[in-house]
């Protein structure tokens, strides 16, 4: 033993030696090349020794865990020789386990992305006095099953694709392509999509779609639900969409314009007319905001939107609009904050029968706090529609109301979210009348 | 300059003589210290420290004309997280859900270890990803 320990001691004096006076000069001389080729080697048993440094951390914590259990469960038994981790100590693997934990289980998810065809989706089912879509259904509610799929194209091609089975106001179960997008990046200023996609107006219809999860609240207004929701708005639009940002110091300026075709009002709901109008003529738009991505004003988006669309319905004689929309949004979206409103102006034209002009409005406003454990919200919503304006009256949904409404969301874990809202509505024109709602959902993500 | 051990070499003499060696040589030339990242990406791309961010958020798809692939490297991602993203895991997973929902592109595909993700680079034009060590063979574009 003794000797050994003079082994080391003298290895060890060689060691100071060789780093104070034969390493500067070995640098100083031609043998530059083994020096680097030493170097790398040495890098690489550094690098080993940290990752062996780490297996030991990670069974020292597992160690001192299952003692802690054994423990638990043999009060009597003397404890154990390894000496106690500090708390502070403690604490630190716990967090480094749970990071490593969550990366490993995110990244789990994302190698099976390397197969080429990503598919993730939400699904919810709520419970409440009234269905939070179809006020006239009561109990619980098989709400969505939603999947999203972005294969891989490679390059500059992008898809996307929204398969959504969901319940209608009947309870029967229905299929359908939410979002089916084919797009090339042109770069990051100019994305080119076509085929089907959630029309560009205001903030929620392009950032919420259907995945209840996503969305803080329980639910989106009233008037901006989707068309086969109660929703008053083309939600969605079969054509040809440019998106984009330019991105500058502190914000970004956002745009979108787009060109689909007219929708139609079939049995009291718009339908975006995936294969095609029998008219032949379009809707189109745009929209165009300003992100602060820095600064005081970090996490605010202000933002204008308009589109005119020519949408008939099925009735005899059928009916003609020229539905012309223009407002504008605000959302303030930070790690504490969720804010945000929308407003739309109608200045509605039926052209046939020849009725004239109409003007109605719809607007909303919704505040949000992101607490560490909850997220409570409140929201208002209103609309005023011209009942006199067929663009309103041929849609089962498009009396006018307003609500006001207060919720909560509460996140089991990343992936599933309780969702709870009171709500007090009142139609004030078609029919005349109020109801209030107790709403209970459970929201995921997978 | 060339030293000759005039005592008795054996096996311990070594492995304790090159266990100093490296730990002097890692110090004497300024190796990496604990925690650092090493942004590398494919040759061609020109990519500034502050745009770095932006690209692993899918804020930033294109470097001038080239299209960026960014990865994940999973040997250094915790580092990555906390010292460039400046974002806890549960975070930097949830704003790609929404992002991949909400624009339909896909979060950084995940490497194993810092020879994948320099493999990756070499061989995926418009790539980028993250090292915890400095490589050799690919441009290093930023360090933090």
């Amino acid at each position: 033993m003794f000797n050994q320990l003079s082994l080391f001691a003298r290895s060890f004096a060689l060691g100071v030696l060789l780093g104070a006076v034969s390493l500067p000069a070995a640098a100083a001389d031609s043998q530059a090349d083994e020096l680097a080729q030493l170097k790398m080697q040495l890098n690489q048993s550094v690098e080993m020794i940290r990752a062996l440094a780490a297996r030991v951390h990670e069974l020292e914590a597992k160690q001192g865990r299952e003692a802690a259990g054994s423990a638990t469960a043999a009060a009597a038994a003397p404890a154990p020789q390894a000496p106690p981790a500090t708390p502070v100590d403690a604490q630190r693997l716990d967090s480094v386990e749970q990071k490593v934990n969550q990366i490993e289980t995110d990244n789990a998810t994302r190698h099976g992305d390397d197969t080429g065809l990503p598919m993730h989706g939400f699904a919810d089912i709520g419970v409440g006095t009234h269905n939070p879509f179809f006020p006239g259904s009561k109990g619980f509610d098989l709400d969505n099953l939603d999947f999203y799929l972005t294969p891989r194209l490679g390059g500059k091609f992008l898809a996307l694709f929204e398969l959504n089975f969901e319940v209608d106001r009947e309870g029967s179960v229905g299929v359908d392509i939410e979002r089916g997008q084919l797009g090339y990046q042109f770069s990051d200023e100019a994305t080119l999509w076509i085929g089907r996609f959630h029309t560009p107006y205001g903030f929620v219809n392009t950032a919420l779609h259907h995945g209840i999860w996503i969305n803080d609240a329980l639910r989106r207004p009233q008037f901006l639900m989707f068309e086969d929701q109660g929703g008053i708005l083309p939600a969605h639009t079969v054509g040809a969409w440019l998106t984009g940002a330019k991105r500058g110091d502190g914000g970004k300026v956002l745009y979108d314009v787009y060109i689909g075709n007219g929708q139609q009002i079939i049995d009291g709901e718009i339908d975006m007319r995936s294969a095609g109008n029998d008219h032949g003529k379009p809707i189109y738009g745009g929209r165009a905001g300003y992100q602060w991505t820095a600064g005081a004003a970090e996490g605010l988006t202000l933002g204008v939107h308009a589109f005119d669309s020519k949408i008939d319905d099925n009735q005899v004689p059928q009916g003609m609009t020229e539905v012309r929309v223009y407002g504008g949004y605000a959302v303030y979206d930070t790690d504490r904050w969720e804010h945000m409103a929308e407003v739309y102006f109608f200045d509605n034209l039926d052209t046939y029968p020849n009725t004239g002009g109409h003007h109605s409005k719809a607007y909303y406003a919704q505040f949000g706090y992101r607490a560490p454990w909850i997220i409570p919200y409140v929201r208002y919503e209103r609309t005023l529609l011209d009942q006199t304006d067929q663009f309103f009256n041929q849609q089962a949904t498009g009396m006018s109301y307003y609500r006001t409404a207060a919720g909560l969301r509460y996140d089991f874990n990343l992936k599933t979210a309780f969702k709870f809202e009171v709500a007090k509505t009142h139609y004030t024109d078609r029919i005349v009348g109020q109801f209030n709602e107790v709403l209970a959902d459970v929201a995921i993500r997978f | 300059m060339k030293i000759t051990p005039t005592m008795e070499t054996t096996p311990m003499h070594s492995r304790a003589v090159v266990l100093i060696l490296a730990m002097m040589i890692t110090t004497w030339a300024g190796g990496a210290a604990a925690g650092d990242v090493y942004v590398i990406c494919s040759a061609g791309v020109a990519l500034k420290s502050d745009e770095v961010r932006n690209v692993f958020l899918g804020e930033q798809g294109f470097a001038g004309p080239i299209k960026l692939f960014p990865a994940d490297n999973s040997a250094a991602q915790a580092d990555f997280l906390e010292k460039v993203l400046k974002l806890d895991p549960n975070k930097y997973a949830g704003i790609w859900t929404k992002k991949s929902f909400r624009d339909g592109t896909n979060p950084p595909p995940v490497k194993g270890s810092d020879a994948e993700a320099i493999a990756y680079v070499k061989q995926t034009p418009g790539a980028c990803t993250y090292v915890s060590s400095a490589p050799a063979g690919v441009a290093v574009v930023a360090k933090f």
